[in-house]
């Protein structure tokens, strides 16, 4: 048997199983680890059990994240008859219901709906709304509609396709396809991939290896796990993809620990690959073999550093080591390595099987394809987000993301994690690709996309990222142990209002000495955020240190709370009982103030004064009246 | 830090059942380690002597990698792990103020262990769930948009738990008492 | 062994071909700052970004150590970049370090002091923040030698004797980041550790961190 009729004998094995599966009523509950947080497996068993109860013949499956986080959680309805409709965010008694009313009566009940999956008379489908028009996925397109469990799912789609194409083909011709479609990885610095590969075939010694970076670490990401928990096999037919091209023989997946719920997915879909022939001894009858290994990160932010990754899973601390040489010539073990990203290797099935023309047509010139972004912060519409490379920031958050929360003011987009950069406002219809973005001096990175709003302090952003990054650092080298440690120390400082304008030369100095003298990536990035903040929103920092102020009202050593006598009721005291310090008294006329040397600034009164009071409020700089309080407290006392 | 009779005994026994299932290849080092720390909590010191006597490379380079990673801990850790998410959108939603109401109410600092053992206090980078920041995870469940108040809350239930227990099994001692 | 031509500062040298630009250009006599640097290393460390050059044709200085020679290679050891980030990485080092030259044994034999006279820098911090807040505990438990942290520079030339020439496997770096230090297994005194006392550590400490007990007296 050929390797086509193989595949083909699979795949139809697959269609009719998934065939007679859409016969019945499905639902469909998103389970990855963002549906979870937001009580999916609750509603997965109410799911089961009302159906139970009920005596209903459907299927009900498990599938990943299908990107709108925002309405978590998530449930699809496919019944023969309707339109598949999406739902969410569903509770217990919406679950409950749309069993009674749509599963056993035909109530599709519209109220809870949020779109429709396919066109239809009925309802509108995500491609009516504006950030339906605006993305373009591929990579996350079958994401939350898949069962990640069931290989089938993946074959029914034409999965494994590419995999059956690339086997007939010579393994440089594939190389050719992925160099001609201008691939560019997605890890965050957008080298291309084709070119990594061919470095690595090229290259003499062997074995050689395949090694998938899914040690995701940036602090405001999640697409990888998304895409590891929703839709494992697209990663597996890329890796395997890869592999033959430069002719491996072992893959390495890593992971961070820290995914409990990918690691499980992945080492499902391998054994279930394994079982269909797809992985192991001679794939799909040809005489390539190649098998996968999973190997779990132990929690260092370094290790998405490629040669620091190959130390770790070499069994020693993730240390990074200088380049040249390059892992695509001396990698794991020393021998030849390609290491790409979980989102660079989803892409590459859908190379294979559509073309290099069709990949480029998707995106700009020189960034072809799609981006795919963990759309967070202040928007209103957060989640995950693919669209393809060029769309400008400004779409992004305004018509993808449905604008900023509350009406706030837009202030910034943080663009890349720690080591990206923030852009103002100015920047807004900036096309987002690998080359504006480094120009703009933020960086596609890993993907955060963090929006933030008149409320966020620039300087404590910055501060912010230099911690993460400081306490990630792997303090190997000078400059990034001990260099981000004293731009770290500077910018506490002015955070608590003790900084001063020669701290601002030497933090700018510092930045730049640390990009341009660290011995990794790491380094090398890590004053990205400083280095934007201090352009683009020098006058928040001499806020700071000139009048002790913090304009966004965030750093709490330069805020004070307050309660606004005129606003406040007489007849309210919730702010007294959020406290969890005893900081707020009852005044004699029965308005409520705060002790200023009790309060530790924990917010609660803020959130707890009712909307129509609004009483509580923070000010900067802040006060210190020591005796206006003793005066007040005084009175109180007798 | 003293181990308790029987404690070594259970650790070895453990860490060779571990090491039976393993190559003796430097880069079998974190599996075995992680294994390790998944059966008994922490990497105790005399288990990882036995990791570094059976792939024959120095103890100090078993330290070495266990201090390296976030994820190795060399004490055992409190009956109830709480781990703070320090992610950009929880840190912009509130999640340091969610951190100090921890540290104030527990008297402990992140990553410590509160003096009776009941608590430990983690920060731990993204866990994936930015919309619902800020996260906080008690014991591997994650509670979402979590104020100071909840985390008032998240200790009280856990106070009531551990006094209803107490008091069974106080009842339970009285009532052994009757009987004798 | 094949030769090729180097320049240097306007000098021109012969130099024998692979071999990596440090040593090449200190073989030559010409002086450039270093501490990690080890030339029986398979692997550079790369990690005290000290020794930055300028090439022709390379954008960015480079660090000299992991730059192998090549036939017609034009290098400027002092530029104004490389002067300031050799700086930069000098007073980050000094940040971290026990000063008061006067009271270390190891004074006038000390790298770091013979980096600040061939490069006039100073030996005291006027820039950057001191981060040596507390001193940590000096470690004199072995018979031979004293450990002072406060002195280490973490280029690791101790690690790598104890590990590849003496074979004892007492020492490494523990911790990550700014908490990384040279320690024993357990953070015991070396006393307590594998430690043979043999003393091939301190004889390749650059600084003042591991120094022979008849020194100090």
């Amino acid at each position: 048997m050929s390797i086509a009729d193989k595949y083909n004998a699979i795949r139809i094995a697959a269609v009719e199983k998934i065939d007679k599966m859409k016969e019945k009523p499905h639902v469909l509950v998103g389970t990855a680890t963002c549906g979870r947080a937001a009580g999916a497996l609750t509603i997965l068993d109410v799911f089961r059990e009302e159906a139970d109860k009920h005596q209903l013949d459907i299927i009900i499956d498990e599938v990943g994240c299908m990107g709108h986080c925002y309405a978590e959680p998530l449930v699809v309805i496919a019944k023969p008859g309707f339109p598949t409709l999406c739902y969410g965010p569903v509770d217990e008694g919406i679950a409950k219901r749309l069993v009674v009313d749509f599963l056993v009566n035909d109530d599709p009940c519209y109220d809870f709906a949020i779109a429709a999956l396919e066109p239809n008379d009925e309802f509108p489908t995500f491609e009516d709304f504006p950030r339906g028009v605006i993305e373009k996925k591929i990579i996350l397109a079958d994401c939350g509609f898949i069962d990640p469990n069931d290989i089938d799912h993946y074959l029914a789609r034409d999965g494994y396709a590419a995999l059956a194409k690339v086997l007939e083909m010579e393994p440089y011709a594939v190389i050719e396809e992925v160099k001609s479609a201008k691939l560019r990885g997605r890890g965050g610095a957008g080298f291309p991939t084709g070119v990594k590969w061919e470095r690595c075939f090229k290259a003499e010694g062997s074995p050689k290896y395949v090694i998938c970076n899914a040690d995701e670490g940036d602090p405001g990401a999640f697409m990888d796990r998304a895409i590891l928990e929703s839709n494992p096999h697209q990663l597996i037919e890329g890796m395997i993809i890869a592999a033959y091209a430069i002719q491996a023989s072992t893959g390495y997946i890593y992971v961070r620990a820290e995914y409990p719920l990918a690691v499980a997915r992945l080492r499902n879909a391998i054994s279930q690959a394994r079982e269909k022939g797809l992985l192991g001894d001679n794939i799909l009858g040809s005489d390539f073999s190649f098998d996968v290994i999973i190997f779990q990160g132990s929690g260092a932010f370094v290790c998405g550093e490629e040669t620091a990754l190959i130390e770790s899973i070499e069994g020693k601390p993730g240390v990074p080591n200088h380049r040249p040489p390059y892992p695509a010539t001396c990698g794991l073990y020393g021998k030849p390595t390609v290491i790409n990203n979980v989102k660079t290797l989803s892409y590459v099935p859908h190379i294979l099987r559509k073309g290099a023309d069709w990949f480029r047509s998707i995106g700009t010139e020189n960034s072809p394809g799609t981006a795919v972004f963990a759309l967070a912060g202040k928007v209103v519409g957060t989640g995950l987000v693919e669209v393809p490379m060029g769309t400008t920031i400004r779409e992004l958050v305004y018509d993808v993301g449905s604008g900023i929360k509350d009406d706030k003011m837009f202030k910034a987009v943080q663009i890349g994690g720690p080591s990206g950069g923030c852009l103002p406002e100015s920047s807004l219809d900036l096309p987002i690709d690998f080359d504006s973005l480094q120009e703009a001096g933020a960086m596609m990175g890993s993907g955060g996309l963090v929006v933030l709003d008149e409320d966020d302090c620039m300087v404590e952003i910055a501060r912010f990222f230099l911690d993460f990054t400081q306490k990630e650092s792997c303090g190997k080298c000078t400059f990034c142990r001990l260099g981000t440690k004293q731009m770290l120390d500077i910018l506490t400082d002015i955070t608590q209002g003790k900084g001063s304008l020669e701290d601002l030369n030497i933090l700018q100095d510092l930045a730049e000495d640390v990009k341009m003298g660290s011995l990794c990536s790491l380094g090398k990035t890590a004053p990205n955020p400083v280095l934007t903040t201090l352009k683009y929103f020098r006058d928040e920092y001499e806020a700071h240190i000139n009048e002790g102020r913090c304009p966004a009202l965030m750093c709490k050593d330069l805020i004070t709370y307050i309660i606004i006598p005129e606003k406040c009721s007489k007849l309210c005291d919730v702010c007294i009982g959020s406290c969890p310090t005893e900081a707020i008294y009852t005044r004699p006329d029965m308005l409520k103030a705060i002790y200023l040397d009790k309060c530790v600034k924990c917010n609660n009164c803020m959130v707890a004064c009712p909307p129509q009071y609004k009483a509580v409020i923070k000010v900067s700089p802040p006060i210190v009246e020591e005796k206006e309080e003793t005066v007040e407290g005084g009175k109180e006392d007798e | 830090m003293e181990l308790l009779p029987g404690e070594l005994e259970q650790i070895k026994a453990e860490t060779a059942e571990i090491l039976q299932q393993h190559g003796t290849e430097r880069q079998e080092l974190i599996p075995i380690i992680q294994e390790i720390q998944e059966r008994l909590g922490y990497l105790p010191k005399p288990a990882m002597e036995q990791v570094a006597r059976a792939l024959d490379i120095p103890e100090v380079d078993v330290y070495s990698v266990a201090t390296f990673y976030n994820q190795f801990r060399l004490n055992p850790p409190g009956k109830h792990q709480i781990k703070v998410c320090m992610g950009t959108a929880c840190h912009m939603m509130g999640g340091h103020i969610v951190m100090d109401s921890f540290e104030r109410r527990l008297e402990i600092k992140e990553g410590e262990t509160t003096p009776d053992r009941e608590f430990s206090l983690e920060r731990v980078a993204c866990v994936g769930c930015c919309a619902l920041a800020p996260v906080v995870l008690v014991d591997e469940k994650v509670e979402a948009k979590v104020s100071p108040i909840r985390v008032d809350g998240i200790l009280l239930t856990f106070e009531i738990e551990k006094s209803e227990q107490e008091k069974v099994e106080e009842k339970e001692q009285q009532e052994g008492g009757v009987e004798e | 062994m094949s030769k090729v031509n180097i320049t240097i500062d306007g000098q021109q040298y012969q130099v024998p071909a692979g071999e990596k630009l440090l040593w090449a250009a200190l073989d030559c006599g010409v002086y450039i700052p270093h501490l990690c640097a080890n030339k029986d290393k398979e692997r550079p460390d790369a990690s005290c970004r000290l020794c930055f050059v300028e090439i022709e044709g390379f954008s960015n200085p480079v660090t000299s150590c992991t730059q192998e020679v090549f036939e017609g290679m034009v290098v400027r050891t002092r530029t104004p970049q490389v002067d300031r980030l050799v700086q930069t990485a000098f007073e980050l080092l000094l940040s971290n370090h026990k000063l008061r030259c006067g009271k270390c044994p190891q004074n006038r034999q000390c790298e770091l002091q013979k980096i600040a006279r061939e490069r006039k820098l100073k030996l005291k911090l006027t820039r950057l923040r001191p981060l040596l807040t507390e001193e940590k505990p000096v470690d004199d438990s072995t018979d031979v030698f004293i450990y002072d942290p406060n002195r280490c520079v973490l280029c690791g030339q101790c690690i790598w004797v104890d590990h590849k020439i003496v074979e004892v496997g007492a020492i490494g770096f523990i911790n990550r980041g700014f908490k990384r230090k040279m320690g024993t297994f357990g953070d015991v005194p070396l006393a307590e550790s594998r430690c043979t006392q043999c003393g091939e550590c301190v004889k390749v400490c650059p600084v003042g961190a591991l120094v022979f007990k008849e020194k100090t007296e």
